[in-house]
């Protein structure tokens, strides 16, 4: 009997005594450098290989979910009312011929439609059938010079607390067959929830990855000088940047 | 007294503990940020097996197979890891970071899978080099042991059937766990991955989908459960000092009907 009074009190122990210790291991810097370094090896074994599985139409989700706010803000509010009229795509940076596209430019490029699944970092889905214009057309249109390596999207949504949205993908993930820049989601324009006039599609990598709202594409050597320097607004909360799993 | 366990079991054997203990809890922060298990490629509500929610504040509910429990308190509306309560469907005592965060508990989680992998790979591996693993897994020639087994210990019988220096028993639980469950845990994981998914689609689809592959993922974690309850109950009623004293030091004191058998 001694025995197991021991043994259930050495068990409670240690139970009432990981919480304590998780807590001061979690808020350890040097901890969380070890924890992070998991997304290297990630990147490197998984990367962005394959096509992400493409669906038939009788898969889509109609009423596709939103997560976020669209901007509320008088600039977006004016786009909007005019249809995007006065909206341009800006694409700048390392390149050797920045342009700003207006939407009709970016329509009369060839359209590509994927039928693919969005995963929510957050564990939920939803498929959508998005048209628009690929990713690597662009890049071929306005030619990335020798020291550009990652592609940043500047997007129109902030946080409220003036933090812009921006995401970031190296070349390679941006010259995906699939990465796409959509304008049409469910054979209509996009809505403002869903990141009008164009969004960001990236399927093979988790949904905060495709970036709604994009106003200006810039083309970089490094993200280290962009906000806070993580490539990204969720990364910049501590979400990995390589967001494949 | 055998020197049962070679160093680098023991060593393994007490990473898993602590990566299974991380594993469990930071999984639950992750599905705290989706609180819903769906049998399906999508989402999808028609499908649902699994919801915890707070539908109203102060109220949390779970519903299994459309079967709603109000589990306040304890699944739902819960211990927000500050100080107060809120709607998180398991409790901040239980999750990695004790608060809602999502990142936090990704970083744990993933880091954690590799290491628990990578240490089942090195002791698969120098086990097998050894020999070690002949003792451990379950054989046709056992099955018809694994009652008899059972019945010795329900005191049905007075002596177990004779065999090595694991039970069939033993054997059956270490074979499960180590060549079907945890394989398959990593397996489900891996499935949710939209990179490895674009890489080995069929092993998505084999699982029912993506939000099928989380459902197996969680049903693999209570497995692992299932195991860890029964194993530490074993440990505890069959020796525990003795069988502590190998997994620390290596050294077993061999029951009288250990080790006579094939």
């Amino acid at each position: 009997m001694k025995r197991r009074i021991f043994l259930a009190s050495s068990a409670s122990a240690i139970l009432t005594g990981c919480g304590p210790i998780a807590n001061a291991l979690n808020n350890n810097a040097t901890v969380q450098k070890v924890l992070a370094s998991a997304e290297g090896l990630n990147h490197a074994l998984i990367g962005t290989r394959g096509l992400a599985r493409e669906y038939r139409e009788s898969d889509v989700d109609r009423n596709f979910r939103v997560n976020g706010f669209a901007p509320s803000d008088s600039r977006y509010v004016t786009l909007a009312a005019s249809n995007f009229a006065g909206y341009r795509l800006l694409v700048d940076g390392a390149v050797d011929r920045r342009h700003a596209f207006p939407l009709g430019e970016l329509r009369a490029l060839p359209q590509q439609t994927q039928i693919t699944r969005h995963d929510c970092v957050e564990g939920w889905s939803a498929i959508g059938k998005w048209s628009g214009v690929r990713l690597s057309d662009i890049l071929d249109a306005v030619r990335p010079r020798n020291d550009a390596r990652y592609v940043v999207f500047h997007c129109m949504d902030n946080d409220g607390m003036g933090n812009l949205y921006y995401e970031s993908l190296d070349l390679h993930q941006a010259r995906h067959p699939q990465a796409l820049l959509a304008m049409r989601l469910n054979d209509a324009p996009l809505d403002a929830a869903h990141g009008a006039p164009v969004r960001l599609r990236v399927p093979t990598q988790l949904g905060y990855k495709s970036a709604k709202w994009v106003e200006r594409i810039e083309v970089v050597g490094s993200f280290a000088n962009i906000a806070s320097g993580r490539g990204g607004y969720w990364e910049d909360q501590g979400y990995e940047w390589y967001a494949g799993i | 007294m055998i020197y049962r366990y070679a160093v680098l079991t023991r060593a393994s054997h007490w990473l898993w503990v602590i990566a299974f203990a991380v594993l469990v809890s930071s999984g639950l922060q992750i599905f705290n940020a989706s609180p819903n298990l769906d049998a399906s490629d999508k989402s999808d509500p028609a499908r649902r097996v699994l919801a915890i929610a707070a539908p109203v504040d102060g109220v949390g509910t779970t519903t299994i197979f459309g079967h709603r429990f109000v589990t306040t308190g304890w699944l739902g509306w819960t211990d927000d890891g500050m100080g107060s309560r809120g709607p998180h469907a398991f409790p901040g005592w239980i999750t990695i970071p004790g608060y809602q965060d999502l990142a936090g508990g990704r970083r744990w989680h993933l880091f954690f899978a590799w290491a628990a992998a990578l240490c089942w790979l090195v002791w698969l591996v120098s086990s097998a080099m050894k020999g070690n693993l002949r003792d451990m897994i379950l054989r046709p020639s056992d099955l018809p042991k694994l009652w008899p087994m059972q019945a010795y210990y329900l005191k049905l019988r007075k002596e177990p059937p004779p065999h090595g220096t694991y039970n069939p028993l033993q054997k059956a639980s270490y074979t499960a766990i180590g060549f079907v469950i945890a394989p398959l845990v990593v397996l489900t994981g891996l499935a949710l991955s939209p990179g490895i998914d674009a890489i080995a689609n069929p092993l998505t689809v084999l699982l029912g989908g993506r939000q099928f592959a989380r459902l197996w993922h969680f049903v693999g974690m209570i497995a692992l459960l299932g195991f860890f309850a029964i194993h530490t109950f074993q440990v505890a009623t069959q020796g525990a000092l003795n069988q502590m004293r190998a997994m620390i030091t290596g050294w077993f004191r061999l029951g009288e009907h250990d080790g006579v058998g094939p």
